[in-house]
Formats: C-alpha cells, sequence, structure tokens
C-alpha cells in the first residue's frame, strides 16, 4: 500500500463512495416488489398521469442533461489557466432570441399537455358511485352513501381497506376530522389533500380486480408514517357479494361459547369507541358508541365486518398470516375476488397481530394515548389506548372478533 | 491612575455603595431599594472601571486635548428615539402588549441608528466620508422602515374613513381617490417640469386631507350596521327561528352571511315548491344524503322559487340539560331569496336511527331529504 500517494488513494475512495451511492440509487429503482411505484398505472387516472410523465420526463430528462453537460464543458473548459481575459461583446441578438423561444416553445407544448391532464382528472360529469373518505390521525374510514343502481341499498362503513368495484368510475369525496391527511394509491391516481371542513373530490378507477397500496402523504403527526390504505378492486360480482355481506344484519355469538363472553368484554371494554352495528346490551337495547367523547378526532374504527378486512391500525398491520397475506396479494386477477371475500378464518387469522394490538396498541403503533398526558385535548385519546385487558379477556374478545365478518 | 472622565463615576461609585449600605442597615436590607442601590454602585464602578482603564479624557497636553475636541459632533436625535422605546417598552409591560412590542421595535431600532451613527462618525477624519459610509451602512434600511411606518398610517387613516362612511360611499371615495392617484402620477411621468415643488405640495395637501379626514371618522365611530354586527351575533344559535315566518333577529341581513360553497358535501334545492337533494360529484337527485358521524359537514341550500325560504335541518331529540324532558335539536338557515344559496353546516356525533332518521325539511315547500349518518 505505501506505493499508492495519499492524495491518490483519498481520489479513489471518494470516487468508489460516489460510484456505490449512485449504484445503489439506480438499483433501488429496479425494485421487484414495489407496490407503490407511480410508474405503474393500473386505472385510467393513474394512466392519464403516466402518459403525461412519458412526455415530460424525457423533455426534462434531454435538457437537464443537455444544460448540466454544457456547463460542466465550460468549467472545464474556460477555467482561469492565466490566460487573457477576450475581447467583451454586448450579446448576441440571435442566441438570445433562440435561448427565449426554444424554452418558452418546450413549456408551451409540456403547459398545454399538463392542462390537459389536470383537467381530465378534475372531470366528475362520469361518476358513476360516490364515497366519502375521512381521514383522522392514523387511519382512513370510507363510508358508502346508499346508492340503489349501484346495489347498495344502505350505507356501509368500513376502514382502512377501500373496496371498489373494478372498471367503474369511483368519486371519493375527501374531508378530515382532525389535521390535513392526504389520500394516495400510486396505481391508481395522483395524491388528493383531506382538509378539516372541505370536501376534494378524487377520481377512482382500477382496470382489474387486486389489491393496490397507498399512503397518507401529508405529514400529520406522530404516526403518519403508519397511515397506510389499500383500494381493493373486486369484479362487480364479487363487490355485490361484498355489499351484501356489509350489510347483513349482526348476529350475536350463541349462547355459552367463548365467543359470547368476548361480546360480554367488547361491551364493557371497547363499545364505548367502536361502533359494532346492530350489537344490543343485555336488556336487548342498541349499544350506540360514543367516541366523539372519547378519542379526539370523534371517530374509531367500525369493527361490525372486521374480518373481511386483512389488514388493520390504518392497514399497517396484517390481520392474517403470511402465507394468507402471499394468497391473497399474489392471486392472479381471476382469483383475487375470491381469496379476498373468504376474509379471514380461523386458520389464517395472525393471532399474534391481533393480541399484541388488543394487549397494548400504543406499544405497536405509536399514539398520544398516555391517559396521564391528555389535557391538551381535554382527557380524549388520539389513537387506541393500552385498556390493561387480562390474558382471559384477550382470549374471549379475539374469539368474539373473528365472528365480525 | 485616575483619569478625567472617571473622576464622576467614581464619585457615583462611593456614593452608591454608602448609600446602599446605609439604607440596609437603616431601612431594609432585601427590598427593592437595597437592590437598586447597589445596582447604582456597581454599574457606576463598572464605568468608572472602564474609563480609567481606557484613559478616557486623558492627555499630556492642551493642544492635544483642544485638538480631540474640535470635530464636533452632529446633533443626532437618535439618542432620543432609544430613550422614548426604553420608556414605551416599560409602559407597554405595564399596560398592553402592542405598546410592548412597539416599544422593542423603537428600542431596537434607535440603538441599531445610534451605534452606526457612532460608529460613522468616528471612522475618519473627513466628515464627508463619514456621512458616505453611515448611509451605506444603513440606509438601505432606513428608507423601507420609513416608509413602512408611513404606509401604515396612511392605511390606518384610510381604513378609519372606510369604515365609518356607507358602503356606496365608499365605493364613489375608493373611484375618486384612485382616479386622482392615477391621474397625477401619469402627470408627473409625462411632465418632468411639475415634479419639484408641485410634488411636495400635493403630498402636504394629501396628507393634510388624509389626517383630518382620518381622525374626524375615527372619532365619529364606524358605521350603524358594522356598530351592530360587533355588539350581537344575529347568526348566534339562540337567534335561530326556523319557522316559515321571517324571524325578529336571525332573518336580518340574510345576505351578509359568508357562503362555504366551495367544501359542501350536498346541494339541496327548492323548485317549484319542492325540495330535492344532489350530493356533490353525483349528478342526480337523490332522496337520502349521507354525511360522516362526528365531524362538522356543510350542506348548500338554493332556493329556485321566488318564494323565501328556509333550509331546517332536524337532528332528533336531546335531554334539556340534566333532566328528563326531551326537546328537539336542530338548526337552520336563514331566509333565502331567489336564486340566493345559504349554507348550512352540521356535526353529527351520532348514528342515525334506521327507523327515525335525520331529516332536512324547508318550511312552506313539501319533501324532505333523509340525512344518515353511518
Ligand atoms: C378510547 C377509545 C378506544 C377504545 C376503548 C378501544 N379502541 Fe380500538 N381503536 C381505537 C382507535 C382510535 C383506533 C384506530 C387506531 C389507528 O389505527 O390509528 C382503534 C383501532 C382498533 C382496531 C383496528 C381496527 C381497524 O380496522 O383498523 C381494532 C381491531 C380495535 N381497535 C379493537 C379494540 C378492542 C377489541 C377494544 C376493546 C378491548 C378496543 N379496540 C377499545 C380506539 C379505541
Ligand atoms: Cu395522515
Amino acid at each position: 500500500m505505501d506505493t499508492v500517494s495519499p492524495v491518490k488513494s483519498l481520489t479513489r475512495r471518494i470516487s468508489t463512495t460516489v460510484a456505490g451511492v449512485a449504484g445503489a440509487v439506480v438499483l433501488a429503482g429496479c425494485a421487484q416488489n414495489a407496490p407503490q411505484d407511480t410508474w405503474k398505472p393500473k386505472g385510467d387516472n393513474a394512466q392519464m398521469i403516466y402518459s403525461l410523465d412519458k412526455l415530460v420526463f424525457p423533455i426534462a430528462g434531454i435538457v437537464g442533461v443537455l444544460v448540466s453537460a454544457l456547463a460542466g464543458y465550460i468549467f472545464v473548459k474556460f477555467r482561469d489557466k492565466g490566460q487573457a481575459i477576450p475581447a467583451q461583446s454586448h450579446g448576441k441578438p440571435i442566441v438570445e432570441i433562440v435561448l427565449t423561444i426554444v424554452p418558452a416553445l418546450i413549456l408551451t407544448v409540456v403547459g398545454v399537455f399538463t392542462f390537459r391532464t389536470i383537467m381530465d382528472l378534475a372531470e366528475t360529469q362520469d361518476t358513476e358511485m360516490i364515497i366519502n373518505v375521512t381521514g383522522q390521525q392514523w387511519w382512513w374510514e370510507y363510508d358508502y352513501p346508499a346508492q340503489a343502481d349501484q346495489g347498495i341499498t344502505q350505507p356501509i362503513i368500513t376502514s382502512g381497506q377501500l373496496v371498489i368495484p373494478e372498471d367503474t368510475n369511483v368519486l371519493l369525496r375527501e374531508t378530515s376530522r382532525d389535521v390535513i391527511h392526504s389520500f394516495w394509491i400510486p396505481a391508481l391516481n395522483g395524491k388528493k389533500d383531506a382538509v378539516p371542513g372541505r370536501i376534494h373530490l378524487l377520481r377512482m378507477q382500477a382496470d382489474q380486480p387486486g389489491i393496490y397500496a397507498g399512503q397518507c402523504t401529508e405529514f400529520c403527526g406522530l404516526s403518519h408514517a403508519n397511515m397506510r390504505m389499500e383500494a381493493i378492486a373486486l369484479s362487480k360480482e364479487d363487490f355485490a357479494k361484498w355489499v351484501a355481506n356489509q350489510q347483513k344484519p349482526y348476529t350475536a355469538p350463541a349462547e355459552g361459547t367463548l365467543a359470547k363472553e368476548g361480546e360480554g368484554v367488547f361491551i364493557n371494554q371497547c363499545a364505548r369507541c367502536h361502533q359494532v352495528n346492530g350489537i344490543k346490551d343485555a336488556n336487548g337495547k342498541a349499544i350506540i358508541s360514543a367516541p366523539d367523547e372519547n378519542v379526539y378526532s370523534g371517530a374509531a374504527p367500525n369493527l361490525t365486518t372486521l374480518m373481511t378486512r386483512n389488514t388493520f391500525a390504518g392497514a399497517m398491520f396484517d390481520m392474517v398470516n403470511q402465507k394468507c397475506r402471499a394468497d391473497v396479494w399474489d392471486a392472479k386477477s381471476e382469483d383475487f375476488g375470491a381469496k379476498y371475500l373468504a376474509g379471514v378464518t380461523e386458520d389464517c387469522l395472525n393471532e399474534k397481530n391481533l393480541r399484541a394490538w388488543l394487549r397494548n396498541a400504543p406499544a405497536m403503533k405509536p399514539m398520544y394515548a398516555d391517559p396521564a398526558k391528555l389535557e391538551k385535548t381535554n382527557g380524549l385519546y388520539r389513537g387506541m389506548p393500552n385498556l390493561g385487558l387480562t390474558e382471559d379477556d384477550i382470549d374471549k374478545l379475539v374469539a368474539y372478533l373473528l365472528t365480525l365478518k | 491612575m485616575i483619569t478625567p472622565g472617571s473622576k464622576y463615576f467614581l464619585g457615583l461609585t462611593g456614593l452608591g455603595l454608602v448609600s446602599a449600605v446605609l439604607y440596609c442597615f437603616l431601612v431594609n436590607p432585601s427590598d427593592l431599594g437595597a437592590y437598586a442601590l447597589f445596582g447604582l454602585f456597581i454599574s457606576a464602578a463598572l464605568i468608572a472601571g472602564f474609563s480609567i482603564f481606557t484613559s478616557d479624557g486623558d492627555t499630556d497636553s492642551v493642544a492635544e486635548a483642544v485638538e480631540a475636541n474640535t470635530e464636533t459632533t452632529a446633533p443626532s436625535f437618535w439618542p432620543i428615539v432609544f430613550a422614548l422605546g426604553g420608556a414605551l417598552t416599560l409602559l407597554g409591560i405595564a399596560t398592553n402588549e402592542i405598546v410592548f412590542v412597539l416599544g422593542l421595535a423603537v428600542l431596537v431600532g434607535g440603538a441599531v441608528e445610534w451605534v452606526i451613527d457612532d460608529w460613522a462618525e468616528k471612522a475618519s477624519a473627513d466628515t464627508e466620508f463619514n456621512s458616505f459610509i453611515r448611509h451605506r451602512a444603513i440606509g438601505a434600511l432606513d428608507y423601507p422602515g420609513i416608509a413602512a411606518v408611513v404606509l401604515g398610517v396612511v392605511a390606518f387613516l384610510f381604513s378609519r374613513i372606510m369604515l365609518t362612511v356607507s358602503k356606496d360611499e365608499a365605493s364613489i371615495i375608493f373611484i375618486i381617490v384612485s382616479a386622482l392617484i392615477f391621474v397625477t402620477g401619469f402627470l408627473l411621468a409625462a411632465k418632468p417640469a411639475l415634479r419639484g415643488k408641485s410634488t411636495a405640495i400635493i403630498s402636504v395637501v394629501g396628507a393634510l386631507v388624509l389626517a383630518v379626514a382620518g381622525v374626524t371618522s375615527a372619532l365619529n365611530g364606524e358605521r350603524k350596521e358594522l356598530v351592530k354586527y360587533a355588539k350581537e351575533d344575529p347568526y348566534s344559535i339562540s337567534h335561530r327561528e326556523c319557522g316559515k315566518e321571517a324571524g325578529e333577529h336571525y332573518d336580518h341581513e340574510a345576505n351578509g352571511s359568508v357562503s362555504l360553497r366551495s367544501g359542501v358535501i350536498a346541494t339541496i334545492f327548492v323548485e317549484g315548491g319542492k325540495i330535492r337533494a344532489q350530493e356533490v360529484g353525483l349528478k342526480r337527485d337523490v332522496q337520502a344524503i349521507t354525511i360522516p358521524r362526528s365531524n362538522s359537514t356543510t350542506i348548500l341550500f338554493r332556493n329556485l322559487d321566488s318564494e323565501e325560504y328556509r333550509l331546517v335541518a332536524n337532528l332528533g331529540e336531546a335531554k334539556v340539560g340534566t333532566t328528563d324532558v326531551m326537546e328537539k335539536v336542530g338548526t337552520c338557515t336563514q331566509l333565502t331569496g331567489k336564486n340566493e344559496e345559504q349554507a348550512l353546516t352540521v356535526t353529527i356525533p351520532k348514528p342515525s336511527n334506521p327507523e327515525a332518521p335525520y331529516t332536512l325539511t324547508v318550511p312552506g315547500a313539501t319533501g324532505e331529504i333523509k340525512v344518515v349518518v353511518p
């Protein structure tokens, strides 16, 4: 090594580092499993954005490379080597005119296509179905207004996974219950902010059945990075099945089962925040939850059909085990619907995750759920608190929650 | 070595120390007076020390002393500004925040200007050069600062005038003033000969008119309806009278209320005496609208008929206070004329009961729209 001069070895070290970083960046672009790739459109709206990208990126790339190369050439070629200062001239009209007109033309072309795409993406005349999407720290709620022509006779409410029929122009009506969030399913469309007190419209359309991942893209506090969501596209028949299942009346677990005991625990511990539609107390009176009195945003996920969703807590955790998860995610488009509609069966349940959540939710997902630090929110939680349940209670609850599908 | 410049402060130091000790023995060693006198002692000693250290005022000969004093310093008003700032800041601490902030600004501004002045004055033997570097150092900040203050005063006085005159008069004043500014600017630009004296005259006259009018209108107070709005809120819940007839308070000046039309979830129309609804984003009539639970949600009401109507939201029943008496809960818009819009914002914390959903109605018109809260 002593033959290498220190200067040379430093240069070499720097160049290897640069090459390494550049290589890593390039390779990162080739990830095989990148569900949030913006350049793999799976619906009309994402396709529009992609088509625009295909036009703008090469232009921007060529301009970028040309300008950098030219600048680099000038830096090197005309650097101060002690030569005399050359004769100075005042501008060259032809160069100035060209350098004004060419960028103006490029920008005009890019501008025309960009504006057209923006307008097309804002179009709402072709809407076939509307869904209300409400963001809160740190999960999304979806409610479907009754739309008889889409087979939705009563409103549906769910969370985390947005279920839509394939090849249907769905219009999301976004808003927020606390701070600004932003809804983004890269394979289906661009982002749109969800702002408290306002309704923002976002088109969604998926060409084929499948599961499309996304995440909140407006920093919204502690668990922003854990505020994920999935859009599930089902064939029209499968969607009808999903709707029918969401709307079917509640059936209480049979007397004497573990699940029945779990229902009791649920009523005592959970029903003040979580609504289960149709659940009744011992006197046969409907139980209406009061998340507005317990949670800062005023809402907690509706658990009526919890086990039809295969992720939970802002799509952060799998409700199903690895094998069943792979089954659904990797399913071919034709088989996807049936696999998704199977929901969370006893064999598939990811008990570890669910139990950990019930045992101590804030330990799984950072939330403002310390009972001693709630002055700022008037005693309201942001997130789900640790309820100090016994393992016994958790057994019963898991048995009960498994019936909610 | 005791320098001439330090003598006064040495004396003050002695006085401070003696009076502080006496105060402690005779009055009270632990109250504010003792702190003040010890403070005097310490600060005088500090200055005396500096003075000795820098040989202040110490000259070897009369000639040298005369030489040092030939260049008289220019009179400066910054020390006064600085002192004023100090007084305002203290006054502000005792009275209110705005005075305090203002005082602080004056204090800092005065200090900076004073320091720069002082530095520039001693920068060289050449007064002209000194004033040049003074301007170069701070001149760039003087003008925007002065301009901001002047603009602030102008805007304040002008706003007083606008709050006093009626709405129609305000538009006329606006038109005349802007036309005058435009014409004057145009004349000054086109005829350079007019600049100079006439500009000064115009500015002075304009300033006088503005000042007199501004102060007079400020004394006269704001125009009637503004005073009324400030006194009582005609849109307050307690004033809502949701019947068919015009309410005594609530239906005054309906169009003064702000429309929230950009963030609505549904639009309710009255057309031909009938009520109908459209969900935003869905261009067809619906019988029920769905709104998210516990979130403030805005509904737009648009009256297409010539008769005046209002939109009423019937939000079930609730117990009155802690009693068991049930009372209807609801809210409504003001009476709305033909082709006019009003926004109604509701927050519903509980899901609706499928048997008895919440409703939207329009007294005097037929039909009702269900409001479903899942
Ligand atoms: C103080 C209110 C509160 C109580 C009590 C509460 N939760 Fe939660 N729970 C929440 C909130 C808020 C979330 C959403 C957290 C997130 O995803 O960020 C949540 C999320 C969940 C989820 C995930 C749901 C989904 O679709 O993502 C489950 C399951 C759950 N809670 C079960 C329970 C059970 C079982 C109990 C009773 C033992 C319970 N919770 C008690 C507030 C509460
Ligand atoms: Cu968010």
